[in-house]
């Protein structure tokens, strides 16, 4: 007998991608929605298949943030656009994310009876703080593979925006970090340009 | 502007705090089946919160799960019974169903409910693509929930994984079998049981 008390047993390089959570299409997720499944106060959303669940309550500065953003992008790009903040975006039959910010064309009555979709969003935004880590994996990837064009994180402790562009996969081939002081023309507005530092809240004041 | 990609060690994917999937309870689980949302055919089990979708097993799985059921049923003897795949209860996050659960008492003593951690004299699972799975994910959640002890049939490495006194999230103390030894149980220390006999036969090499 060989005795290897208190200590675990050696791990095992084998690939185990046949465990994996159930995945729920968006239909499913609507009726388990409709069904009562899910208590009122829960914020979810549908990221290949898997359902997540925001952790933290809305905090003012991610609040602020994506209001401002909202309205800086709102203005660039005017009339006969808007933008969208935190509502549902359809990327495909096992995806519906609630990006932080989607702008899309037309006006909001234009998607009364289908929420925008991947092909319809021309540019999508994420305000990063708590959710850093998910904002640059698993949801960059499913913007990417549903060809999210024009893809922002919003780097709020960091005050730059990270911008990913030609989708490929589950990859962008093309990230491209702005700091404060430059400028960023979105693809979807080839004439405008937006300064990083009007986008990003004002900066906390010292001392506070 | 500064252009620069984003440096590898950036751009790790683990959950982190502001958002992680969500996490269903034994009822909403309950509720979910019995509404019918999940089809007639899917294979599933409730692990910390996690619906998890489980692989139809192979010959080899299967097999060692019918061999291991009588050779426990029979180590055990009257007063016990052996549980294959059924619902075991470790938490209100928590009911997979383990290859093998062996719990005292009749089958129609566990209605309505299924056996809870506590029950459980010993839980087994039959390893061979869940291996990594079943000695971390599985394993952590068997201990949290107290279950006293609880075995490895490793296919892969043709050996028994005992693991004893659980604390926290681990059990302290781990043993490992190999063909040609035999293993006890805790409940029934007299009976000896031989690791080959829950293996396959080894393939001759042609």
């Amino acid at each position: 007998m060989s005795a290897t008390t208190g200590h675990k047993a050696p791990p095992m390089a084998l690939s185990e991608e046949e465990i994996r959570p159930r995945r729920w299409t968006r239909e499913e997720y609507y009726r388990a929605a409709d069904l009562g499944l899910f208590r009122p106060e829960e914020r979810l959303e549908l990221l290949d298949g898997e359902i997540y669940a925001k952790m933290s309550p809305k905090k003012p500065p991610h609040v602020t943030a994506v209001g401002h953003a909202g309205d800086i992008l709102a203005d660039l790009f005017g009339p006969g656009y808007h933008c969208r903040a935190e509502q549902p975006l359809v990327l495909n039959d096992l995806s519906e994310p609630e990006p932080d910010l989607v702008l899309v064309p037309g006006t909001r009555f234009d998607y009364q009876t289908e929420h925008p979709t991947a092909t319809t969003a021309l540019l999508v935004v994420e305000v990063a703080d708590t959710s850093i880590r998910f904002d640059r994996g698993r949801k960059r990837e499913a913007y990417a593979r549903a060809g999210i064009r024009d893809y922002w994180v919003l780097n709020l402790p960091k005050r730059r925006i990270e911008v990913h562009r030609d989708p490929a996969g589950s990859r962008y081939r093309s990230v491209t970090v702005y700091q404060e002081g430059d400028t960023i023309t979105p693809m979807a507005a080839p004439h405008v340009t937006v300064r990083v530092s009007d986008l990003l809240p004002p900066p906390p004041v010292p001392g506070e | 502007m500064s252009i620069t990609a984003v440096p590898p060690q950036l751009a790790a994917a683990p959950p982190d705090k502001g958002i992680r999937p969500r996490r269903w309870t034994r009822k909403e689980y309950h509720l979910a089946s019995d509404l019918g949302l999940f089809g007639p055919e899917e294979r599933l089990e409730l692990l910390d919160g996690e619906i998890i979708q489980k692989m139809a097993p192979g010959g080899p799985h299967a097999a060692v799960v019918t061999c291991a059921t009588e050779i426990l049923t029979r180590a055990f003897g009257t007063g016990h019974h052996v549980r294959a795949q059924q619902p075991l209860i470790l938490t209100n996050w928590g009911e997979p169903e383990p290859d093998l659960v062996a719990v005292p008492g009749t089958p129609f003593d566990y209605l309505p409910d299924h056996p809870k951690a506590a029950d459980a004299q010993l839980v087994v699972e039959v390893s061979d693509t869940t291996l990594r799975f079943d000695r971390s994910r599985k394993l952590a959640a068997y201990a949290r929930a107290g279950v006293r002890e609880y075995r490895i049939i490793n296919l892969l490495e043709r050996q028994v994984e005992v693991y004893r006194n659980s604390s926290g999230p681990r059990y302290r103390s781990v043993t490992v079998y190999q063909e040609g030894e035999a293993v006890s149980l805790y409940a029934a220390p007299h009976v000896a049981i031989q690791v080959s006999d829950l293996l396959p036969p080894q393939e001759p090499h042609s």
